[in-house]
């Protein structure tokens, strides 16, 4: 299974608001939130585009500016 | 429970991600957890392998295979971070379907063949075709993924060796436009600015570029910025509603075809409001006039000269004058008071303009004149050349710069800014590359339209084809392809002997008569050249599978069956050949480093001047080739003065009427890279984004009865699809306005495309033509 670190840029005051919703996500682990509105967090699933449709819904939650990768593991798949 | 490799991965992917963003400190868990992660993973650096923003990726190899990547902390110009598109990284060289083999078409089934088997062949064909029809009946069509040696070496074996002028690269559908515009304002190609103006700049003018989808990195920066400093301001100009207005501080939707009007409307202000810099002009500037009435490339083989009249400033204000904000209200739909806003904007001293564009402004059948037009804001208004305020022209492809404008693979170029139409030119490149004078052609080759169209008529009998897709990316597919056919059916419709090298079977390898396995990115030792002039290099990491080989090592093996070995004698291939290409470039303004320089750096910004990257090019202190106490200097155009052209508006080659009442464009998404060989190999992804879809208004969907996720034929007057409509998809088109991304092989959008193209870039217009939609 594919781990990937990322990192979602949110409006000002909306990361906490992020954070919440993203940890509801099956396959997200939220590990900070950030002073400048930034939230880091771990996606892992079944296929690398188990992992794409994931960050898709993270896009998806109001107040996401951006979802960039930082580091991607797939050695198992 | 002790702690699993997976746990270690879990904290490995959060660490890097917290150091990413600066803030390790921040991270609970414990350290020495995350670095177990990377026990026995070798990590180097290299240029990511899809867009032209040039991030630089660290990837990790285990057991001869690619197991990790991650963005690097040390690249500057992503700075640890990378966009969605990393992800695919993983996938683009192992897909299951993956050539291998060459493969030899008998009997109309492709049969595996040794690379002798497949080279001789191909020789064979080149030979008879050179022997009975000259050396124009041979062309080599490549690409903007190419590195800089794969173009260097087919430009030097066609142009040099074979005598023909018959390459161009895919990049002539992509930027062509820009660089065009470069040449007839400035005198050479490539910006004079760099990324460091998103985060120098406090106001961004997006001319049609949806940078969130199509270059994320750079739209994150220019958002960063925007959080540092709350005076930033972005205005997203365009024809549909992206992820890019959604962030934008102001969204401003124009017709189709409108910036034309519109960008000339806003400088028809600046000069009645004289919102310009006339010292600025005085110094730095010429008028010009070219020639109008410009054809649209519908005819073949249909030739065009762009003839310059010089202009005082005052004819070139009184042309202007009818150019009104309520002229082109009328055209491009943006009230006159917002253009006068606009124009205010652009002449405001106190604030540092950036204007952005790409496919919009390039794929346009005025492209070079809206570039051109673009480029009049900046000179006008003296905001040019100086750190935080310039135009930027970005590009779609990873070495579009390096490679294809740089090297010169295109018809009528040659490296470092030269062309085949000058004596001079032809002179320096025989000189270096030691061949007879006389042996490069002064006649430009076919440009990628007209070469395509020559293999139609059976002008060019031979076609090789390496790194790139055009029987899925060419505008009016019909004409090439047999219309209608499925992914897999072979669909040649002509005797041309066609070569095609690429790493996964595409819509273009199923036209070809041999299919020859390359080695992609990682798997070879390259260099890439971003849109801010950045040159990078990378080593091999990685194998390539089965008997796949890099284009190179294919093309110098035609080389030697053709006779013309002798032009690549290196013995140590990348580090010589570079070292013979870098001499094109001293001296020049676009000096590049000693090759092993780049084997550290992470990548530096040409000229590279005794050790040291030039971040703003034309700009004192900062580029050494400006004279002392000048300010800014345009020391490669003629009298060292940059033109600025009087571009009228001009209609587009077809617009919507009674039978087709409807704009179409077509565009990029996020997830799908071009026509999608690398990114879209994973079904999983495609369940994930499974087909293109095309993007209507609500309004216009309703008059035609049509409702979210139906079934609608799609028509031009040449071709027609059926796909799905979406009335609210993540992009949203102005009425009267359709969308479709042209990734999916199996719904070509642009079959229905129209070939018109710019009459100087001949660069395609991929963005307007006009359909219908009925519902199944």
């Amino acid at each position: 299974m594919p781990v990937s670190g990322i990192v979602l840029s949110c409006l000002e005051g909306k990361a906490d608001e992020v954070a919440e919703k993203a940890a509801l996500l099956d396959g997200i682990e939220v590990h900070g939130v950030l002073p400048d509105s930034q939230i880091i967090a771990v996606v892992e699933a079944d296929t690398v585009n188990g992992e794409v449709a994931l960050v898709e819904q993270l896009h998806e939650i109001e107040g996401v500016v951006s979802v960039r990768l930082a580091c991607h593991y797939f050695e198992d798949t | 429970m002790g702690v699993t490799r997976r746990d270690f991965l879990k904290a490995s992917a959060a660490a890097t991600a917290f150091a990413a963003v600066g803030a390790s400190a921040l991270n609970p868990l414990k350290a020495g957890i995350a670095e177990a992660a990377d026990d026995g993973i070798k990590w180097d650096k290299a240029p990511c392998r899809y867009c032209g923003v040039g991030c630089s990726v660290l990837v990790g190899v285990k057991g001869g295979k690619i197991v990790a990547t991650k963005g690097d902390p040390a690249g500057p110009v992503n700075r640890g971070l990378n966009c969605v598109k990393g992800y695919f990284l993983s996938k683009a060289l192992y897909g299951k379907d993956r050539l291998t083999t060459p493969l030899i078409r008998k009997n109309g089934k492709m049969v595996p063949a040794s690379w002798d088997e497949a080279l001789d062949l191909i020789a064979s064909k080149f030979k008879d075709s050179i022997a009975k029809n000259g050396p124009n009946s041979v062309a080599m069509y490549g690409s903007g993924q190419w590195t800089v040696l794969e173009g260097y070496t087919a430009v030097k074996l066609f142009k040099g060796g074979i005598g023909t002028n018959n390459v161009d690269p895919n990049a002539r559908l992509c930027m062509a436009s820009a660089v065009g515009a470069f040449m007839n304002t400035f005198g050479s190609d490539e910006p004079m600015g760099c990324y460091d103006d998103l985060d120098l700049g406090d106001t961004y003018i997006l001319w049609g570029a949806n940078m969130a989808e199509a270059h994320p990195v750079l739209y994150s920066r220019m958002i960063d910025n925007r959080l540092k400093h709350p005076n930033v301001k972005i205005i997203d100009l365009g024809t549909r509603w992206t992820r890019t207005s959604q962030q934008a501080d102001e969204y401003i939707p124009f017709k189709p075809h409108g910036d034309l009007a519109a960008i000339n409307a806003i400088i028809h202000v600046i000069l009645r409001d004289k919102l310009y810099d006339q010292a600025f002009i005085d110094k730095n500037t010429v008028f010009k006039r070219g020639t109008e009435n410009a054809p649209y490339g519908l005819k073949d083989k249909e030739s065009f000269d762009d003839v310059a009249k010089p202009l005082t400033f005052e004819q070139y204000k009184e042309l202007m004058k009818p150019l009104t904000p309520e002229w082109a209200e009328k055209i491009c739909g943006i009230p006159a008071k917002k253009l006068v806003e606009l124009a205010h904007i652009y002449g405001d001293k106190t604030r540092k303009i950036n204007s952005l564009w790409t496919m919009g402004v390039n794929q346009h059948v005025r492209g070079t004149w809206v570039n051109n037009l673009l480029y009049n804001l900046h000179l006008l208004t003296g905001k040019i050349g100086r750190p935080g305020e310039n135009p930027l022209s970005l590009t779609g492809q990873p070495s579009a710069c390096g490679t294809a404008r740089e090297v010169g693979t295109f018809g009528h170029r040659l490296p470092a800014d030269m062309v085949v139409m000058n004596p001079k030119h032809r002179e320096i490149t025989e000189k270096i590359w030691g061949i007879p004078a006389g042996r490069i052609s002064p006649k430009p080759g076919p440009h990628a339209t007209e070469m395509f169209r020559a293999v139609d008529r059976g002008d060019i009998k031979c076609i090789w084809i390496q790194c790139t897709n055009p029987y899925q990316s060419l505008p009016n597919l019909n004409r090439y392809r047999k219309a209608g056919d499925k992914p897999g059916t072979y669909a040649k419709k002509n005797d041309a002997f066609i070569v095609v090298s690429d790493i996964y079977p595409t819509r273009s390898t199923e036209m070809a008569d041999v299919i020859l396995p390359s080695a992609s990115w990682v798997e070879k030792e390259g260099v890439f050249g971003n849109t801010e002039r950045r040159t990078q290099h990378w080593f091999k990491m990685v194998e390539p599978p089965g008997q796949a080989k890099n284009d190179t090592w294919q093309l110098i093996e035609l080389a030697k069956r053709l006779g013309h070995g002798g032009l690549f004698p290196y013995k140590h291939f990348d580090k010589e050949m570079f070292e013979e290409y870098r001499q094109f470039t001293i001296g020049t303004g676009k000096d590049l480093a000693p090759y092993e320089t780049y084997y550290k750096v992470r990548g530096l910004r040409w000229p590279v001047i005794n050790g040291k990257e030039t971040r703003w090019r034309y700009a004192e202190g900062h580029d050494p080739k400006v004279t002392k106490g000048v300010g800014v200097e345009f020391y490669k155009a003629p009298n060292k003065k940059a033109s600025i052209w009087f571009r009228p508006y001009e209609p587009p080659a077809e617009s919507p009427d009674m039978e087709y009442p409807l704009w179409l464009c077509t565009g990029r998404l996020l997830e799908h890279w071009h026509t999608a060989t690398m990114t879209g190999r994973v079904p999983e992804l495609k369940r994930a984004m499974p087909e293109a879809v095309i993007e209507i208004h609500p309004e216009d969907a309703k008059k035609l009865g049509i409702k979210s996720r139906d079934q609608v034929r799609v028509s031009s007057r040449r071709g027609s699809i059926v796909m799905t409509a979406e009335l609210n998809g993540r992009g949203k088109p102005e009425k009267g306005s359709t969308f479709v991304a042209f990734f999916d092989e199996t719904k070509m959008i642009n079959e229905l495309c129209i070939d018109a193209f710019c009459p100087i870039s001949k660069e395609p217009d991929f963005k307007k033509c006009a359909i219908k939609i009925q519902k199944v």
